[in-house]
């Protein structure tokens, strides 16, 4: 190596000769010469393919830059275009970028009209009905496969009435309680002065919506922040004050750790379940960060219901479960649930006063449960069918 | 196997720049509702979009390349993956990198991207630490084809012989630069 450095050079002309080489504009002589002698030749070959090699990079280098300022003029277009920003809105994007890229044609047209446009053109919109109909193809399977692997633990309450009819028709006696509702989940207090956090997709296309449970009855409550990307909701349960100025528990700060013992109070029913187990992973549904993955017995109704660690404190928001194996569910993290406040608006953000400090001593469980559950809420969701 | 997505992989082959550019336009929504759900924000999202974007028009350019899967299905696994790699970075992902719905030979591409992106990073600095005109007459000459003729006046070098000399300088100390910095790694 040393040697190669001190004594060999490429000269001028051989340099010459390979770049000939490398744009392919030698001619079948100078390719032979080229070739013949990196067979021969040890230490040249060695340092040809050096010279090759840097110029494959500088081009490949030069080629990336070029690249990167197209894609900067397409995302500048992306953004003009406020249609595209959401994502699965099939139809009207599309036809917006069918205009978008006739509009593409007409710059380049003007700009190389003597290359020649109905070729150009030609392109662009074979491109673009290309893109259009894969796009349609994927997207669609792209759901199927989501939907197959993750449920939502929102409860459908017409159908689960209707199962539970056909149960109910056997004991004739008792009553079906009358669920008008559409939806239905779980939801906790996180402030002393009425704000609650479930998922947001518990509370998504709401019309109205109520909170119930035993302590405090029935009461109207109002969805002030969504953050769809974290699944959170937060609700405000108007003129609601705790007689406490503070909840027992705190929302914890920092992440729990594997196989901590989890509980959760949650409304899969019209009454209020306890299920309790572990946390069995450190992320969610496909590796998501922002969620654990826990085995503790949730269903239908479940979702947006607290997660509680040991000590009583909040350490996650139920989100779901996996449909193909059973005992696996998630719970967003309860750092995540902090950012996301931290995200609201200062019209909300300095109104929610989560407790700082848990409560002093653990009591024991059944203790802990019945008090912590007068802050645990069924979510009943209206809206226009 | 994949119809249209082998059309617009010969689009792209060819350079055609308007292909590029509609296939950025068509996925980038998915991207960004992948980082946004998964803890980034929108500029993330694009940063990673657009560095999958270019492997994916550089592999496709490499005469070995074979798509394997949808053009869809492979920008959303290497996003996928650019993004965990980044979160481990910010030290909020401690996950493992099983991705069982990817198609089969991410892993592959993967490394041959990371090689490409190795390869990158290095050229930048070389490129940095060359200054100009040598940057320039080396772009100009490598890269955007231009003769030696056309550099000799547009440097203003009394004539071709002149301007080879100096790129030829240019260019030894960018190689010095460049495998330097590879063999101190």
């Amino acid at each position: 190596m040393d040697a190669r450095k001190i004594n060999m050079r490429l000269s001028v002309e051989e340099i010459d000769q390979l770049d000939r080489y490398a744009k392919g504009t030698s001619d079948q002589k100078e390719i032979a010469a080229v070739e013949d002698r990196m067979n021969s030749d040890a230490s040249y070959r060695q340092l040809a393919k050096e010279h090759l090699a840097l110029i494959q990079v500088v081009v490949r280098h030069g080629e990336r830059m070029r690249v990167r300022q197209l894609l900067e003029a397409a995302h500048r277009e992306v953004n003009a275009e406020p249609a595209l920003a959401e994502a699965g809105t099939a139809a009207g994007s599309q036809a917006s970028m069918i205009s978008s890229s006739a509009r593409q044609t007409n710059q380049k047209q003007s700009r190389r009209f003597e290359v020649g446009y109905w070729k150009l053109s030609g392109i662009a919109a074979s491109v673009a009905l290309i893109s259009v109909v894969a796009t349609f193809i994927i997207t669609r399977s792209l759901k199927n496969e989501q939907s197959a692997n993750y449920k939502e633990l929102r409860r459908n309450v017409e159908q689960i009435k209707r199962s539970q009819k056909l149960m109910m028709d056997d004991i004739a006696e008792q009553k079906v309680a009358p669920a008008p509702a559409n939806y239905a989940g779980t939801s906790f207090m996180i402030s002393s002065n009425g704000y609650l956090t479930t998922s947001y997709h518990v509370v998504r296309e709401s019309d109205s919506i109520f909170v119930e449970n035993e302590a405090f009855g029935n009461l109207k409550a109002k969805v002030v922040y969504q953050d769809r990307e974290n699944d959170i909701a937060l609700l405000k349960i108007p003129g609601f004050v705790l007689e406490k100025s503070s909840l027992p528990y705190a929302i914890s700060k920092k992440e729990s750790s594997l196989a901590e013992d989890v509980f959760t109070l949650g409304y899969p029913k019209e009454d209020v379940v306890f299920g309790a187990g572990s946390i069995s992973a450190m992320t969610g549904y496909k590796g998501n960060p922002i969620a654990y993955q826990i085995s503790v017995p949730v269903n239908p109704g479940n979702s947006g219901g607290p997660l509680f660690n040991n000590r009583g404190d909040l350490v996650g928001i139920i989100s779901g479960q996996q449909t193909q194996s059973s005992g696996t569910a998630f719970a967003i993290k309860s750092t995540i649930l902090l950012a996301s406040i931290d995200q609201a608006p200062d019209s909300i953000k300095t109104l929610i006063r989560p407790s700082r400090v848990s409560s002093q001593k653990i009591p024991s469980r059944v203790d802990q449960v019945n008090e912590w559950r007068k802050y645990v809420f069924m979510v009943r969701v209206y809206k226009e069918q | 196997m994949y119809y249209f997505d082998e059309l617009i992989i010969a689009e792209i082959r060819k350079k055609n720049e308007v292909a590029l550019q509609e296939l950025y336009k068509t996925h980038y929504p998915m991207i960004v509702h992948l980082i946004c759900s998964n803890n980034g924000t929108e500029q993330e999202a694009k940063d990673i979009y657009q560095d999958a974007m270019i492997a994916f028009y550089e592999r496709a350019q490499q005469p070995d390349f074979v798509l394997t899967c949808k053009i869809k299905t492979y920008i959303y696994a290497v996003s996928w993956r650019l993004w965990l790699k980044r979160l481990t970075h910010k030290k909020r992902y401690h996950g493992s990198f099983e991705v069982a719905e990817s198609f089969l030979r991410v892993e592959e591409e993967m490394r041959s991207i990371e090689e490409m992106e190795l390869d990158y990073d290095r050229m930048n600095e070389a490129m940095n630490g060359l200054g100009e005109p040598c940057q320039s007459i080396i772009r100009d000459f490598y890269v955007k084809g231009n003769s030696m003729e056309e550099i000799s006046a547009k440097y203003n070098y009394t004539n071709a012989d002149n301007a080879k000399n100096q790129k030829y300088k240019c260019l030894q100390r960018l190689k010095k630069l460049f495998f330097d910095g590879r063999q101190e790694d």
